[in-house]
């Protein structure tokens, strides 16, 4: 029997932001920095992507729904057919950028690599970076577009700090936290911020713990201006599992389309590991994780980003699970 | 492996290597030829009665994904990741090197289907949403069809030539070669198609897709079977030459597992399945042995199984270092080749006790 060597995964960097804010910027600075590894960027449109060697290819945004039963969701037919052919070769590559436009919705994107049979295998999603224009944001915060790229984001590049005043950053930046308070946010000029605070991330990796920015959490209230916004739970004692289990399907069963994406991880009654959890819409990805230390407090965190999120409701069934 | 019999069936006659993954592979009709191209865009031509080889366009970094010898085997045609099309015209004379016919260029759209028309010198392929017919003897445009809902994510003509098959997201599209004008017929699927096949007599059609069903259609009826039960996409499809019953066997591949479905007597009773897990990889190329009922299936996991009847494995080929990448039967089927994800590709030839009682009675 021929062995075969499982090859290794691929990571993927998803760039979201409006024209102009800089996302072409930073996608010369990662091309920069990894000169020397095969890189393969997939692009909207041909912008002023110019590095030698790199494989730039041009994609047509392209969503399927996928429906499975009672799942549904809606993927990006061209890429997995772009990431397929690329798949055909010899050496593949080391990493892979995918830029999208300001009007694209990152969760077709995000899904795919859930979804795919062959992105999940072959891939894995490191980061959703999102470009933020701190001068122009305001002209499109009405935008479901400009409210999704940032309430999917693992990283936020608060860029053009230079074009507006501290108080404004200040307060722009107070802004993004309440809408998402998952992600890392850094001011940049001209898109410059240390390559280590954007790659490696493993934002979709559940062995990653689960980061929330403290703040957020030590605020009782959250004035939310957005219909987008964040909510986290947290709550000491035990979760029933099944009680859990059949809150979180008809929560996504019937608001999946507003929870943009959760993260969590739960006490579970009985179980001596922790349980740790996130999803997508309606997909969720969730397993048992390392045993609760000894000298830790066990208690459950759980971060929703959505649009419309009822906190009342969503903490008075959480509590409701709670044995 | 109790179903391994002693005798092999096949056995290595020839082995080369191309730069990259074999990404196409393609036998001429008259049996003469075996075009390969691969992922760095390299393209071959063998001989293989003469064991020549001509390396006739060298590898440039980007992809050659499709490739098909025309039905009269004197033009070869190869799309890719360039956005281009390019057409040689084969030489009579031993060792000369194809010479280019004609080069379509788009710029930027990847090529990643074509076929041309089994009866007449015309080739159809792919440009994302649309679909360019060409008049190869007279280097002419004869139509654009445009897919619509999506990129065309696979492209087949019925064997007699009359229709042009587009598959791509919630549909497949049926047009009439006799007037490209005519609206297309509508198949619809609830999902996107991933491979489309044609029984050789015409008579089916069916659609692999992402939504991990099958379906298949008898040529003039919209209302289709449906197979489920899939591990995941089905990627492969493979109709046999052979009838069995009324309609001929279909296999299909799906992850490591291969389906294969055997039409009852009675429509309304559907299609029997038999499963086959043998293979420990994906599943990459199917295809029976012409006229025959053995059937190849090649798979990443560096095996390809010969199915004797497709049901028993009576043989396992093997020999690339990392997992196979595609296969074709020469057209008599006394050949078999197969091509590697790391650009190997082997040419295997039916032993004589192999071929049994059929080859003495032909």
């Amino acid at each position: 029997m021929t062995s075969v060597d499982m090859p290794e995964t691929v990571p993927v960097t998803v760039l979201t932001g409006y024209l102009g804010a800089g996302k072409t910027t930073l996608l010369n600075r990662i091309l920069t920095h990894e000169h020397g590894k095969k890189v393969a960027v997939i692009v909207n449109e041909f912008g002023e992507v110019g590095i030698d060697n790199q494989l730039v290819i041009d994609a047509d945004e392209e969503i399927f729904e996928m429906n499975n039963g009672c799942i549904c969701c809606t993927v990006r037919g061209d890429l997995i057919r772009i990431i397929g052919n690329l798949m055909k070769r010899r050496d593949q590559f080391d990493h892979l950028v995918i830029e999208t436009t300001g009007l694209a919705d990152p969760a077709p994107v995000i899904q795919t690599f859930f979804v795919d049979e062959d992105m999940r295998d072959r891939i894995n999603l490191d980061a959703v970076v999102t470009v933020v224009d701190a001068k122009h944001i305001h002209q499109h915060w009405e935008a479901d577009e400009a409210q999704e790229q940032i309430a999917f984001a693992d990283i936020i590049l608060l860029n053009k700090t230079d074009l507006v005043s501290e108080s404004a950053l200040a307060e722009l930046e107070t802004r993004i936290r309440g809408m998402n308070a998952l992600s890392k946010v850094y001011r940049t000029r001209e898109a410059a911020v240390e390559m280590e605070a954007i790659l490696g991330v493993n934002a979709f990796d559940l062995n990653r713990a689960l980061e929330i920015d403290p703040s957020f959490l030590e605020e009782e209230a959250h004035e939310h201006d957005e219909t987008v916004g964040s909510v986290a739970l947290v709550e000491p004692g035990a979760i029933d599992g099944p009680k859990l289990n059949e809150w979180l399907s008809h929560l996504l069963q019937t608001q999946g389309p507003d929870i943009f994406r959760m993260k969590g991880i739960l006490n579970i009654a009985g179980e001596d590991l922790r349980f740790v959890f996130q999803g997508v819409h309606m997909l969720f990805d969730g397993r048992p994780d390392r045993p609760w230390k000894a000298d830790e407090t066990r208690k459950n965190e759980l971060v929703f980003i959505g649009r419309n999120l009822d906190v009342t409701q969503l903490q008075k069934d959480f509590r409701a699970c709670l044995i | 492996m109790p179903d391994l019999v002693n005798t092999p069936l096949f056995s290595l006659t020839w082995q080369g290597q191309l730069s990259d993954y074999v990404t196409a592979m393609d036998w001429s009709p008259d049996g003469r030829w075996l075009a390969l191209a691969s992922g760095a865009g390299d393209v071959q031509l063998l001989n293989v009665a003469e064991q020549q080889t001509l390396a006739f366009e060298p590898p440039t970094g980007q992809s050659i994904d499709c490739l098909q010898f025309s039905p009269d085997s004197q033009f070869l045609a190869a799309g890719g990741q360039r956005g281009q099309v390019k057409i040689w015209r084969l030489s009579d004379t031993l060792g000369a090197f194809p010479q280019l016919w004609l080069s379509l260029d788009y710029s930027r759209t990847w090529v990643e289907h074509l076929a041309w028309r089994p009866t007449r010198l015309e080739l159809a392929f792919s440009l994302g949403r649309y679909v360019q017919v060409w008049d190869i003897v007279n280097q002419t445009l004869n139509t654009t069809l445009a897919f619509e809902s999506s990129s065309v994510l696979g492209l087949v003509w019925r064997p007699s030539g009359d229709s042009l098959v587009v598959g791509g997201h919630q549909g497949v599209k049926l047009w009439s070669a006799q007037d490209w004008d005519e609206k297309p017929v509508l198949r619809e699927l609830s999902a996107a198609s991933v491979t489309l096949s044609i029984s050789a007599d015409g008579q089916y059609l069916a659609s692999g897709n992402l939504d991990n069903t099958l379906l298949v259609w008898r040529w003039e009826s919209p209302y289709p079977w449906m197979m489920r039960g899939f591990p995941g996409k089905v990627r492969h499809l493979a109709w046999s030459t052979t009838m069995l019953r009324a309609a001929p066997l279909i296999a299909s591949a799906s992850g490591a597992s291969l389906v294969t479905w055997r039409k009852q007597i009675d429509d309304e009773d559907g299609w029997d399945s038999k499963g086959f897990n043998r293979h420990q990889g994906k599943i990459v190329a199917l295809a029976f042995q012409p006229g025959k009922s053995l059937l190849a299936s090649a798979a990443e996991d560096g095996q390809l199984m010969l199915w004797q009847k497709a049901k028993r494995v009576g043989q396992i080929l093997q020999g690339v270092s990392r997992g196979f990448s595609t296969l074709a039967w020469h057209p008599r089927g006394h050949l078999l080749a197969a091509g590697g994800q790391q650009g190997e590709w082997r040419i295997w030839e039916q032993s004589i006790r192999g071929q049994g009682f059929q080859k003495v009675m032909e």
